[in-house]
Parts: C-alpha cells; sequence; structure tokens
C-alpha cells in the first residue's frame, strides 16, 4: 500500500527533476523552474502520504531499516529543498539536489520493503533520535549538491571559461555562504541526533557507549563537521571547504547506509538487542 | 490630395557625427513642442521622434518627407547631408529593426527598446501619435520583444567593463561591504571602476603614483585617494583590484599578492589587470582563492558574444522581415477598404436618384409600386457590384493596390486617406477609427 504511494510520489520527483533540468539548459524560460517547484511541492505531499500509510503498515519500524531511512532521507531533503527555495530563490539548485533525490529513491521504491523486525520498545525510545539524523544527512545531502555546483563554478571561473555554467551558476560567494549554513545547520541537527541517541543507548542499552560500529563512525563523522564548522571561523572556504563538504556527506551516507547493508554488524540493525553486553562492549 | 505613406527622416551614429547628433538631439517639452510643430505644418498627420545618444530619428505619416527633413536642418543647417530617408515599407522595416536593437552600434544592446517606448509615449502625451503610428509601434515592440526572447541576440557580455561586473559578480555575487580598489588613471579602469560601482562596493579607492591625476580620478569615481606607497596594505584591504596604469613592468607581484593573501587569511581576492602591457604578475592566478584576469581574457569572452551575436542577428532580420511583410501586408489591406465603401455610395445615391426621378415622372404609383421600382434598382446596384466587390476584397488581402486604386480612377472615386489629420491631432485612447472606413454608408441589403 505505501510502496504504491511511493511511486506515485516517484514519478512526480521525475518529473519535477526533468523540469528542474530544462530549465537548467534553458535559463530563459523561467516557467519550467516554477512548474518544477510545484511538481516537487506535489511530491513531497504525496511523499509525506506513503511515508504516513507506512508507519500504519509497520508501526514506525520501517524508519530503522535501510529502505526506510533512505524513503525518509529523500523526504526530508526535498523538504529542506522546498524551504531553501522559498529564502534563497535558487531554482539551479534543483537539477544538482533532485537527481540526487531520485539516486536514492528509485532503487528503494523498485524493491518491496522487508517487513522489519524492531522491538516496539526501541522504536519508542528511538524514533526522535532517527529522524533527526536522517534530517542531518539530508541537509549534508544538500550541501553536497551545493558544493558540487560551487566546485563546477570555480573550475569555469578560475580557468576562464565562461561558458553555459558559468552564466547559470549562481555566484560562488552565495554557494560558499549557502554551503556553511547547510554543513551548520546539519552539524547541530546531527550534534542534537547524536545526543539522543547517547540518551536511547543509556535507557534502551544500559550503556552510553558500547563501541557499536555505528558508534564509532557518527563520532568520526560529528568530529569531521564539527572541525569544518571551526575551520569556518578560521577562515577556511571556497574550494577546499566544498571538497571537505563532499568527503563529509560520502562518509556519512556511507558510514548509515553502508553498515546497514550487513544486518548485524551494529546494533543500529539487525540486533537491537536490548539485553545488555549483547553488542559486545570490552 | 495625394496619399499619405510613412517616412522616417534621420541620423544616427552610422551616418553622423557626434558633434550633429547632439545638435538635433531633444528630450522632454523641447521634444513635445517640436512633435506639435511637425504635426503643425501641412500635409503631416502623424509624427514621433527617436532622440537618442546614437541616433535622432522623425517618423511621420505625411504627403512627404519636406516637414521631417525641415525639423533637422532647422536645428543643423549642415545636417542635410548625413540624413537617410525611408518611406513606407523601408521606413516600416527601419523602424522594427531599431526597436530589435538590429540596428545598434552594439546589436542586441537592451536600451534601444525602452527608448523607443518612451519616444512613443511621448508622441502619446503630445498627441501627435495617431491610429497609424500607434499601430506600427505597437508592431515594432512586439516584434523586439519576439526577438529578444526567441533568439540569443541579447546575451552575452559586449564590453570590457560589463566582462569585469559579471566576473566579478560571479565571485562575489554583490560588493556590499566590499571595497574595490583602482590603481592607476587609465580610462577603461575608470570605466570598470563605475560600473563595479553598481554592484554596490562600500568603497572605491584610488591609488596612482602622481597624485594630483589620483586625486582627480578619486572625485570622478566617487572615490578616496591612497597614496601609491600604501599598495601593499591596500592589497588587504580591498578585494577586487582593477589595475590600469602605463607601467612597463609588474605593479603587483605574485609575491606581493601572496603575502597579502596570508594576512587576508585567503579572503577572496579577484584582480583585474586591464593594462598593456601586463601590470599584474600572470602567476598571480595560480595562487588558490585569487582570481586574476587580463585584458586578453576579458576581451575573449567579447569576441565570443560578438560572434554569437552575429549568428543570432541573421536569425532576428528574418522575424523581423516577416513582421514587416504581415505589417504592410496588413495596411495595404486596410487601404482598399475606403474605395469599397465609397464606391458602393457612389452607386447606390446613383440608383436612389434616379428612383426619385422615375417616381417623379411616373406619379400616382401605389405603396407596392414604389416599393417594386426602388427594390429594382437596389437590385440593379448589387448585382452591378458584387462582382467587383469580391475581387477588390481579393485583391486587398493579398496585397494588391493596383486594383482598388484602378477601381478609385475608373468610377471617378476620390479616396482620401482612412487616417482623417483630427484623428492624429487628438489621438483616441484605445479608439480605433479605422474600424469603420471613413465614408462607409450604412450597407444596403444584398
Amino acid at each position: 500500500m505505501s510502496i504504491a504511494i511511493l511511486r506515485a510520489a516517484v514519478v512526480l520527483y521525475v518529473a519535477s527533476a526533468a523540469l528542474y533540468l530544462a530549465y537548467f539548459s534553458r535559463p530563459r524560460h523561467a516557467r519550467l523552474a516554477t512548474v518544477g517547484f510545484w511538481a516537487l511541492t506535489a511530491a513531497f505531499v504525496v511523499h509525506a502520504a506513503a511515508i504516513g500509510a507506512g508507519c500504519r503498515e509497520f508501526g514506525g519500524m520501517e524508519f530503522f531499516t535501510l529502505h526506510g531511512g533512505v524513503v525518509l532521507a529523500a523526504w526530508l531533503g526535498a523538504g529542506a529543498y522546498l524551504v531553501l527555495q522559498r529564502i534563497y530563490r535558487v531554482p539551479t539548485l534543483g537539477a544538482f539536489v533532485l537527481p540526487l533525490v531520485l539516486l536514492v529513491l528509485v532503487p528503494a521504491a523498485l524493491a518491496d520493503p522487508a517487513h522489519p523486525d524492531v522491538p516496539p520498545e526501541v522504536v519508542r525510545h528511538a524514533a526522535f533520535h532517527v529522524v533527526a539524523a536522517i534530517l542531518s544527512l539530508a541537509l549534508f545531502g544538500i550541501a553536497f549538491g551545493v558544493s558540487v555546483m560551487y566546485l563546477l563554478q570555480e573550475r569555469e571561473v578560475k580557468g576562464k571559461r565562461f561558458g553555459a555554467l558559468f552564466s547559470r551558476l549562481p555566484s560562488l560567494e552565495s554557494l560558499d555562504r549557502l554551503n556553511q549554513r547547510l554543513v551548520r545547520a546539519g552539524f547541530a541537527v546531527f550534534t542534537v541526533a547524536l545526543l539522543a541517541g547517547t540518551l536511547n543507548a543509556t535507557v534502551v542499552w544500559k550503556s552510553a557507549w558500547s563501541w557499536d560500529p555505528q558508534q564509532i563512525t557518527s563520532v568520526l563523522v560529528w568530529l569531521l563537521f564539527g572541525a569544518m564548522v571551526e575551520l569556518r571561523r578560521l577562515g577556511w572556504h571556497g574550494r577546499r571547504y566544498a571538497v571537505l563538504t563532499l568527503v563529509g556527506f560520502l562518509v556519512m551516507a556511507g558510514a548509515m547506509g553502508g553498515l546497514r547493508a550487513f544486518p548485524g554488524a551494529t546494533r543500529h540493525a539487525g540486533n537491537y538487542g536490548t539485553e545488555a553486553g549483547a553488542g559486545g562492549a570490552p | 490630395m495625394s496619399d499619405r505613406d510613412l517616412y522616417l527622416v534621420g541620423l544616427s551614429h552610422k551616418s553622423a557625427p557626434l558633434e550633429i547628433r547632439e545638435r538635433v538631439a531633444l528630450t522632454g517639452d523641447p521634444l513635445k513642442a517640436a512633435l506639435q510643430e511637425l504635426t503643425g505644418r501641412d500635409g503631416v498627420g502623424e509624427a514621433l521622434v527617436v532622440s537618442t545618444c546614437n541616433r535622432v530619428e522623425v517618423l511621420v505619416h505625411a504627403q512627404g518627407d519636406g516637414a521631417a527633413r525641415a525639423f533637422f536642418t532647422d536645428r543643423a543647417a549642415d545636417a542635410g547631408g548625413h540624413l537617410y530617408v525611408k518611406q513606407g515599407r523601408e521606413a516600416v522595416r527601419h523602424l522594427f529593426r531599431v526597436a530589435a536593437s538590429l540596428d545598434s552600434m552594439v546589436v542586441g544592446e537592451q536600451q534601444i527598446l525602452g527608448q523607443v517606448k518612451e519616444a512613443y509615449g511621448v508622441a502619446c502625451a503630445a498627441g501627435t501619435a495617431g491610429s497609424y503610428l500607434s499601430r506600427l509601434c505597437n508592431r515594432a515592440f512586439a516584434t523586439a520583444k519576439r526577438v529578444r526572447t526567441d533568439t540569443d541576440i541579447g546575451r552575452g557580455m559586449t564590453s570590457l567593463s560589463q566582462v569585469a561586473v559579471e566576473l566579478v559578480e560571479k565571485i562575489f555575487g554583490d560588493l556590499a561591504g566590499r571595497a574595490v580598489l583602482l590603481v592607476g588613471a587609465g580610462k577603461m579602469g575608470a570605466l570598470s571602476a563605475k560600473a563595479l560601482a553598481g554592484l554596490g562596493a562600500d568603497r572605491i579607492l584610488v591609488a596612482n603614483r602622481s597624485a594630483e591625476r589620483g586625486l582627480a580620478l578619486a572625485a570622478q569615481v566617487n572615490g578616496a585617494f591612497r597614496a601609491w606607497e600604501e599598495l601593499p596594505h591596500l592589497l588587504v584591504e580591498a578585494d577586487v583590484i582593477i589595475v590600469s596604469t602605463g607601467a612597463e613592468r609588474y605593479v603587483v607581484t605574485r609575491e606581493m599578492v601572496l603575502a597579502a593573501m596570508r594576512v587576508r587569511r585567503h579572503r577572496t581576492f579577484c584582480l583585474i589587470d586591464l593594462s598593456v602591457p601586463r601590470n599584474v604578475e600572470p602567476a598571480c592566478a595560480t595562487l588558490s582563492d585569487v582570481f586574476a584576469y587580463d585584458v586578453d581574457d576579458l576581451e575573449k569572452v567579447v569576441a565570443t558574444t560578438v560572434d554569437a551575436r552575429r549568428d543570432e542577428a541573421a536569425r532576428a532580420e528574418a522575424m523581423v522581415e516577416a513582421e514587416v511583410q504581415a505589417f504592410t501586408q496588413e495596411r495595404r489591406a486596410r487601404a482598399a477598404l475606403p474605395v469599397l465603401g465609397k464606391l458602393r455610395r457612389h452607386a447606390e445615391d446613383i440608383a436612389r436618384a434616379e428612383v426619385e426621378r422615375t417616381l417623379a415622372h411616373l406619379g400616382g404609383l401605389d405603396e407596392k409600386g414604389r416599393r417594386s421600382v426602388e427594390a429594382m434598382a437596389l437590385a440593379i446596384v448589387n448585382k452591378l457590384l458584387h462582382g467587383p466587390t469580391t475581387r477588390l476584397k481579393k485583391a486587398a488581402a493579398s496585397g494588391d493596390t493596383e486594383l482598388p486604386s484602378a477601381a478609385a480612377s475608373l468610377f471617378g472615386i476620390e479616396v482620401s486617406e482612412p487616417d482623417a489629420p483630427q484623428a492624429a491631432a487628438q489621438p483616441a485612447q484605445g479608439e480605433d477609427p479605422e474600424a469603420k472606413p471613413a465614408g462607409a454608408a450604412p450597407p444596403l441589403p444584398s
């Protein structure tokens, strides 16, 4: 049921992505971007319905699987983009963010979700933690798109190419600033997610730290983005910052997605074992 | 009475030097007065004057070009040799090309359409633009808009300062809170600094070896003068630097920029070197967070724009030609309508007069009999005119003007212009005096 609605949303996402890409290739037709925006809004609403239906079907368990996590990440990413679009009006960003959304969402929509089996008490306790972690991933995902735009534009400007990309992409400064804001916001949300997760671990696993692979990678990612926020204060910006953002997002997405591909490797997937010590803390 | 036609008399950057153009250029109230003076002359129905720094053109719907020529020769006696005169279709084409920016010094520049629109506005306000010029101008504006949206003629950058502005905009967005430093007193530098001020730069600083020229330049660009010795420090303070000196060696070296970047904590820095020979060491461009350009880089952008626009101009010309064709055909079709109306009225007048005479002769005819006679007369008129009417309408629609005028002279009808002079004197906004042909009598049932 929820997967059928999700597939309808994917069709709308594809339409929106096509419109944004068409706008990028023909920036004089501003209506393409406007229609793309509304198509995306429609996709977002239908996607929300799919998630709502999923919640009724699986009682929130699906967010703990790779499938559900990806679906939620794409939804939050699309929502964040809609908000950004309202504030900054950078319609060309759509051509970079929406393919990213589709990249994760299409495989998820094609596969049938395996019925998740997560202890209800874990769901109850960790729901906020999971949603916050996935929201920060979505924000870093948009920052990833912005960084790609920055690097492309920098190549044009520095290399004196002044081609099609030069005229279509926004200024380096605005991309850099947007990237910085997204990284900062993503870092703040990620921090909250880690704190909530630590709290959950204390309650459910009776131990804040259990050398779980997900915990380790999360702390590394947190340190990386924390360093970025601090480096920014020291004057880091531009190209180096954009490259760091790309690396940061890939590490984070790899850690969150990759670990879920191996059920049992982490207590964040498969063995949510509530019995103390199941994670094998030293 | 001879026919009115559209005449365009003018001079432009292509035909006349600035000394003459500036003597005939007009704006504001003097322009309104000149327009009214034009329509006050014999045989002039409507008038419009486009006056910009690159061209002054007088468009009149009149019996001849005399009044329009006089407009120029009255103001500059030696203007006569620089004038071009276009009539009818040629004049229409010229206006369409001007509005579409195909006749501009920089083809595709954006200002001219606004200037023509303004000229039309002034003519409307002065009451000298009637139905003919209104139709003409609206068609010209629509054509220009189509050219702008359907071709790439207005795209790209056409001057060095424009390229500089575009570059800086792609690097910094706007310049709010930033300083622009102008090094040297070259003319291109001053132009670019002024153009950059449009991006909202907080301050413009000027550094020059000679304090005297530096101060003068600072006043000219609304900037603050700084001593030459301060240059290393200024490289830290400013974010955009335009170098335009006559020096034979590098004024800004890689070493200087490297040192400045350390103090700047690698804040983005843009160097634009407009001097020949170059004054900024080319190796500066390799430093990270430094964007450096020389004249060649900027010229390349201008060259690609000019090339691209040349290709687009051919497409635009074809579009303009099609619109000119459509407009003149419409005009011709309209021109035939008065002939038809007059022809019919002429025939009906004869028929009515003959009916009166016949009835008077016959006398004592009852109502039914009178009606029959009247009906017979009208039937003859209708039958007789049916063929010519259809053929005239057909000819008019296909743009044939000979047949209508032949018909007019064959039947001895004098056809006045559809736009009566009073229509020009008081142009009724939104009302079209041509909607009903001038001499149309209520048509008889046919």
